[in-house]
């Protein structure tokens, strides 16, 4: 299980010559196992936090602490073999390979392991198996609804078996059945293997699932008095 | 090793991903490697027919300021005279007959040489791949025909050989590594000689081949013959074997040396096509990349893949250019000119090299877009799509 503590966390960028700040000075704790829902306006800051957290984009200032490591001064290439052990994510718009199976995508992530052919398919099934698209293996995106699609892309998110799972909007491209399912998903991940899991989401039904849900508006968290900002 | 195998299938899917775009740079890549490795083949072969060498024990001696083998007319009786210089250790009279005295693809040269002195001179350098010496040897009009030559005009042992009004009977085949014995008919000189019908019958030859004792006095040799007949009414040139075949040759080894340079563009065609559908691929493939490095690709992995799919195009097409190239010049073809031969063969260090240099080529075209993949930040492609 995997911890994570943000530090006066703040990321801005330069747009035209408008400086905008996505997050300001945020500290955040998450304990390691939790299924956190983050919630807010468009442009709150909700999918850069998760970014950061990722190592797929860098704060400007403050502190990054994953699993005790502070990432923010990793390089490129650290961060990259860092997320290939420690996080799987899942993006609204699922991004799977268009010319790969199902099947394939999700073996991807394991094409970096030193696996043998059978261990890389044990894996792979045993990933469709629990994201419940086992019976797709051999279809391509193409041939897949919105639903079938975010399962493959959460196989693909679990298969390498990484302690963090990170998901932007999972449902948001999703029918309300789709959606459900994909929630209950994500909390049998949570609760049965030990997941630690962050949530992006506009849709309320997702705090039904999560242990907490965790508000921004204009990069900060919003708190009810007396709350603490350490959650689950 | 074992890493590059687990991703070659996604690089192959990748290549197969835009059939037609990939299909098209793959052609493109298969003409010009075609084109280089069959002009690095004429090259090598005007090198080998030209070149030469230490080893190189064999003198011509043709009539001055001749250059073809109907107007080259030296007296038999010169070859005793020749045998007395000092250096010489023989002297071969030869009657030449050439079915076209103008470069062409298929021309047919008769050498007349007599029996005895050509058995003991040239028959242990050849190999007799079909019929007999013995068989030359009992007919006045047998030949002893190249391999090449015998396969261009497909004729077998006991054939007749029909060219420039000669009619000969095919006694043997012969095999060598020298090109202008593959595409000759040897016959016996007096037979030439009669036949021929030009410039009267026995006592003319068309050239000397001159054995000399010691190849490093080869340029002594030939300034001694040459000062030996140079009062006589027909004065001599004479000149090393491989010389004699440059200059007579000359035309066509500067269209060869033009020709390379078209081999040389070929070369770049080749850079420029991979450059061009690497360079496409990649833009295609913003999204892609990020997704990978997502999962845990690190940059120089991805950058990796993208050189890789660039060498396999270039693998690929060249290998499929240069197998093309190979199955032309198993064909043999050869350029005649006045009785001389350059042939151009499949020379297999010259088609590996060729492969090598499309497959660099194509990991070089695919440097650039790969380090440039290998930089755009993550967040930013998922955003650019």
């Amino acid at each position: 299980m995997i911890g994570i503590e943000c530090r006066a966390l703040t990321k801005k960028f330069m747009k035209g010559e408008t400086t905008i700040t996505p997050l300001d000075s945020l500290d955040l704790v998450i304990e390691p196992g939790s299924f956190l829902a983050l919630m807010g306006p468009s442009g709150s800051g909700k999918t850069t936090l998760l970014n950061l957290i990722a190592g797929i984009d860098r704060p400007t200032s403050g502190e990054l602490l994953v699993d005790g490591l502070d990432i923010a001064h990793l390089s490129r290439s650290r961060l990259a073999r860092w997320r290939a052990e420690k996080v799987g994510y899942i993006f609204q718009l699922y991004h799977l390979v268009p010319v790969l199976t199902a099947y394939e995508n999700v073996e991807l992530p394991l094409l970096i392991h030193p696996l043998s052919r059978k261990e890389r398919h044990a894996r792979v099934q045993r990933a469709l198996e629990l994201a419940g698209i086992a019976d797709r293996h051999d279809h391509y995106p193409r041939q897949l609804s919105g639903g079938q699609e975010q399962r493959v892309a959460i196989a693909r998110a679990i298969v390498a078996d990484p302690p963090l799972l990170l998901a932007d909007e999972p449902t948001g491209d999703l029918d309300r059945e789709s959606s459900t399912a994909i929630l209950k998903l994500l909390r049998k991940l949570s609760e049965d293997l030990g997941k630690t899991l962050l949530v992006v989401t506009h849709d309320i039904a997702t705090t039904d699932y999560a242990q907490a849900t965790l508000h921004l508006e204009k990069g900060r968290l919003v708190t009810e008095p007396g709350e603490e900002q350490r959650h689950a | 090793m074992p890493d590059l195998l687990r991703v070659l299938p996604l690089i192959a899917k990748q290549i197969r991903r835009r059939p037609l775009r990939s299909a098209l740079t793959l052609c493109g890549i298969a003409v010009a490697m075609f084109l280089h490795s069959t002009i690095d083949a004429m090259r090598d072969g005007v090198e080998r027919a030209t070149r030469v060498t230490a080893e190189d024990s064999v003198l011509v001696v043709y009539r001055e300021n001749r250059y073809c083998p109907f107007t080259s007319r030296l007296p038999q009786y010169y070859g005793d005279r020749i045998e007395a210089i000092d250096g010489v250790a023989r002297a071969i009279p030869m009657k030449i007959e050439v079915s076209n005295c103008r470069a062409s693809l298929d021309v047919v040269t008769f050498r007349g040489a007599p029996p005895e002195q050509f058995v003991e001179l040239y028959v242990p350098d050849l190999e007799i791949i079909a019929g007999s010496v013995d068989a030359w040897l009992r007919r006045s009009d047998a030949a002893l025909v190249g391999e090449a030559l015998a396969t261009r005009r497909r004729v077998v042992v006991g054939d007749r050989l029909d060219a420039a009004g000669i009619t000969v009977t095919v006694a043997g085949i012969i095999r060598s590594d020298e090109p202008q014995d593959e595409n000759v008919a040897y016959t016996h000189l007096s037979f030439l000689q009669e036949t021929s019908q030009r410039g009267g019958t026995g006592g003319v030859v068309t050239q000397f081949q001159v054995k000399v004792t010691d190849p490093t006095r080869m340029e002594e040799v030939a300034r001694a013959i040459d000062a030996e007949f140079a009062r006589d009414p027909d004065p001599t040139a004479t000149r090393p074997e491989k010389a004699f075949v440059a200059a007579a040759a000359s035309d066509v080894i500067e269209i060869v040396e033009f020709a390379s340079w078209l081999g040389r563009a070929a070369l770049i065609a080749v850079f420029a096509l991979i450059a061009n559908s690497i360079a496409l691929a990649v833009r295609d493939r913003v999204r892609e990349h990020a997704i990978l490095e997502t999962v845990g690709f690190t940059p120089a992995r991805i950058a990796g893949l993208i050189v890789i799919e660039g060498s396999l195009l270039g693998l690929v097409g060249g290998g499929v250019g240069a197998l093309g190239s190979l199955l032309l010049l198993r064909q043999r073809p050869s350029i005649g000119m006045e009785g001389l031969t350059v042939e151009f063969t499949a020379q297999p260090g010259a088609i590996l090299l060729g492969l090598f240099l499309a497959v660099a080529l194509g990991l070089a075209a695919g440097l650039l877009p790969a380090i440039r993949a290998a930089r755009r930040p993550i967040a930013g492609s998922f955003r650019a799509v």
